[in-house]
C-alpha cells in the first residue's frame, strides 16, 4: 500500500498511508477509537474509494478494485461489529462466505472451519442472531475463512467479549496464522494485538505514526506512553 | 351461511391478484429498500402485453403469462442497472421521486402505444366458472388464484434454496457485509428488481383477463401493493401472500355492507391497515426487529 489517501463524501479520513504485509504475517493495527482503521480496512476490501495511491496484492494492482473481485483474489474482511446475516442460519452464513469461490469443495470447508470453532457444529441451523456474542465473532471469523484467503483482515474482534473468550479466539488465529494465512488484526485493545502479532503499525488521526516489531512497541516505554495510552 | 361462503369466496378469489401484484413490490421494498412507485405500471405493462398477444396474434392469454415474466424481468433488469442503481444509496425521497418519474414514463409510453381506450381480453371461456350452490366462480379467477399461490411458492423456494437468492436475502440483510463476502451489489439488485417486475408482470397479464385496462390503471395498484405489504409484514414472501388474502377478505366483506360500494370498502381496507400499523407495526406476520 503506497501513499493511499481515502475518505468519504465529507472528506480524506486516511493520508498517505504506506504499509506492507509479506506472505503469511500476522501483523496488528493499532491507534485510537476514529483513527481510520476501519476505513483503512474498508479501502483496502473496497467498500471506501481510495483518491490518491495505490493498492497491490500478490503482484496486481487492487486500488478502487470491486470488493468482489479483491474477495476473489485472496483478502477476505471480517468487519467490525460482525455483520452477519441475522435472520439466516449459521451455515448459511458460512456457505455464503464462500460465495466468490468456483472451485473446490464447500463441504469440506465448512468442516475445516468447524474444526477451528467446534463449538459452532450443533449450532449450524440456529439463526445467527440468536447466538452469543463470542458465537457470533466465530461466525464471522469462520465465513472469512470460507473464502479461503491469503490474508485475513479482522476488525475489533474482542470488542465486547470476556477475556475469557478472547484467549480462544487469539488461540484460533495462532491456528490460522500457523496454518500459512497472513492475517491483519485491529485492535483498539492494544496489548492482545501486540502479543500476537508479529510486527505492528499505529495509526493516529488517520496518519501513519510509528511501525515496528510488536514486541519492541510492546516493550518500550516512551512509545507505550506517547502513542499506545498505556 | 351461504352468504357468508360467498364473501369469503369473492375475497380469496380478489385477494390472489393482490397477493400476486404484492409480493414484487414486497421484494424490492425488503431487499433494495425502495418503495417503487412505479410498481403498478409494471403492473399495466404485463397486462398490455396479453392484451396485445391475444387481440393481435391470437395467442391464449395463459400461455402469455410466461412471455410477460421473461420480458418484465428484462425491463426490470436493466432499469435497476440502468437508472435506479445511480441513486441507490441516496436518501429515500431521491428514490421516491425517481420512481414516480419512471411510473409518469411508462404511462405515458402507454398512452402513445395503446391510447386510453379501455381495452380488454375476452376469451372463449371468460363467462364460464364452476356453480357452487348458487355461486358462480369464474374458472379464469380461479386460476388466477392458483397461478400467485404457485407464483409465490416458487418465489419463496427460489430465494430460500438458490445460490442467487442467497445472494438477494445477504443483500438485503447486510449490503456491506454481502460485498465483503463476494457479492456484486449491482448486479443482484438489477435481479432482485427484475423478479419483482416479472411477477408484476405476470400479475398484469391476469389482470387484462378480469378487468377492462387502461393506461392509468395500474396507479391503483401501487397502493394496494402497500398496503398488502404493510398487512403481512416486510421482509418474507408468504407473509405477503397472506396480506393479499386477508385484504381481499376485507374488501369483499366491505363492500358487502349495505350501501356501501368500492369507495367504502377501499376506506375499510386502508381503515385496516392504519390499526395494523398502530397495533402491531411489524405486520400480521412480520417478525419483531
Ligand atoms: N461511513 C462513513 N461516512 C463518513 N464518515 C465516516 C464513515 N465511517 C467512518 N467515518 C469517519 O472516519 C473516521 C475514522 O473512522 P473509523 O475508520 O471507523 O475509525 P476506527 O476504526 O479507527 O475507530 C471517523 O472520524 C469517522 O467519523
Ligand atoms: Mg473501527
Amino acid at each position: 500500500m503506497n501513499g493511499l489517501t481515502a475518505g468519504f463524501a465529507a472528506g480524506p479520513v486516511l493520508f498517505e498511508i504506506d504499509m506492507e504485509i509479506a506472505p503469511g504475517e500476522l501483523i496488528a493495527l493499532v491507534g485510537a477509537n476514529g483513527a481510520g482503521k476501519s476505513t483503512l480496512l474498508g479501502t483496502l476490501s473496497g467498500l471506501v474509494r481510495a483518491r490518491a495511491g495505490s493498492i497491490a496484492f500478490s503482484g496486481r494492482d487492487i486500488t478502487n478494485a470491486r470488493p468482489e473481485a479483491i474477495v476473489k483474489a485472496g483478502i477476505a474482511h471480517v468487519p467490525q461489529g460482525r455483520r452477519l446475516f441475522d435472520t439466516m442460519s449459521v451455515e448459511k452464513n458460512l456457505r455464503l462466505g464462500a460465495y466468490a469461490r468456483r472451485d473446490g469443495d464447500i463441504d469440506a470447508e465448512v468442516r475445516s472451519v468447524l474444526e477451528y470453532f467446534p463449538a459452532l457444529k450443533d449450532k449450524l441451523n440456529r439463526e445467527a442472531r440468536t447466538l452469543s456474542g463470542g458465537e457470533q465473532q466465530m461466525v464471522a471469523i469462520g465465513r472469512g475463512l470460507m473464502a479461503r484467503p491469503k490474508l485475513l483482515m479482522v476488525d475489533e474482534m474482542s470488542l465486547g467479549l470476556a477475556p475469557k473468550i478472547v484467549d480462544r479466539l487469539i488461540d484460533v488465529v495462532k491456528d490460522i496464522h500457523a496454518a500459512g494465512t497472513a492475517l491483519l488484526l485491529v485492535e483498539q485493545d492494544v496489548l492482545v494485538a501486540l502479543d500476537v502479532a508479529q510486527r505492528a503499525y499505529v495509526l493516529e488521526n488517520g496518519r501513519m505514526v510509528l511501525a515496528g516489531a510488536a514486541a519492541d512497541l510492546r516493550d518500550d516505554p516512551n512509545i507505550r506512553k506517547a502513542y499506545l495510552g498505556l | 351461511m351461504a352468504a357468508f361462503a360467498q364473501l369469503v369466496i369473492i375475497g380469496l378469489l380478489a385477494g390472489g391478484i393482490y397477493a400476486a401484484v404484492g409480493v414484487g413490490f414486497g421484494l424490492v421494498w425488503g431487499v433494495l429498500n425502495i418503495v417503487n412507485l412505479a410498481h403498478g405500471a409494471l403492473v399495466i405493462i404485463g397486462a398490455y402485453l396479453t392484451w396485445q398477444m391475444f387481440a393481435v396474434w391470437g395467442v391464449d392469454p395463459f400461455l402469455t403469462l410466461p412471455i410477460d415474466a421473461i420480458a418484465l424481468f428484462v425491463l426490470g433488469y436493466a432499469v435497476q442497472r440502468g437508472v435506479i442503481n445511480r441513486i441507490i444509496r441516496a436518501p429515500l425521497l431521491f428514490t421516491f421521486l425517481l420512481t414516480f418519474g419512471l411510473n409518469l414514463i411508462a404511462v405515458n409510453v402507454l398512452l402513445l402505444i395503446f391510447k386510453s381506450d379501455f381495452r380488454s381480453v375476452t376469451t372463449a371461456y371468460s363467462g364460464a366458472g364452476l356453480e357452487l350452490g348458487g355461486l358462480v366462480i369464474p374458472y379464469i379467477r380461479l386460476a388466477a388464484l392458483g397461478i400467485a399461490l404457485v407464483m409465490a411458492a416458487v418465489l419463496a423456494i427460489l430465494l430460500s434454496r438458490t445460490r442467487v437468492g442467497l445472494a438477494i436475502q445477504a443483500v438485503g440483510s447486510d449490503r456491506d457485509a454481502a460485498q465483503l463476502v463476494g457479492i456484486d451489489l449491482r448486479h443482484a439488485y438489477a435481479v432482485t428488481f427484475g423478479l419483482g417486475a416479472a411477477v408484476a408482470g405476470v400479475a398484469g397479464g391476469m389482470i387484462a383477463m378480469i378487468q377492462a385496462i387502461t393506461p392509468t390503471a395500474g396507479e391503483p395498484y401501487t397502493l394496494q401493493a402497500f398496503v398488502v405489504v404493510i398487512l403481512g409484514g416486510l421482509g418474507r414472501v408468504s407473509a405477503t401472500v397472506v396480506g393479499g388474502l386477508v385484504f381481499g377478505l376485507v374488501e369483499a366483506f366491505g363492500q358487502s355492507i349495505p350501501g356501501s360500494g368500492s369507495v367504502f370498502a377501499n376506506a375499510i381496507a386502508f381503515g385496516v391497515m392504519v390499526l395494523i400499523l398502530v397495533t402491531r407495526p411489524q405486520g400480521l406476520m412480520g417478525r419483531l426487529r
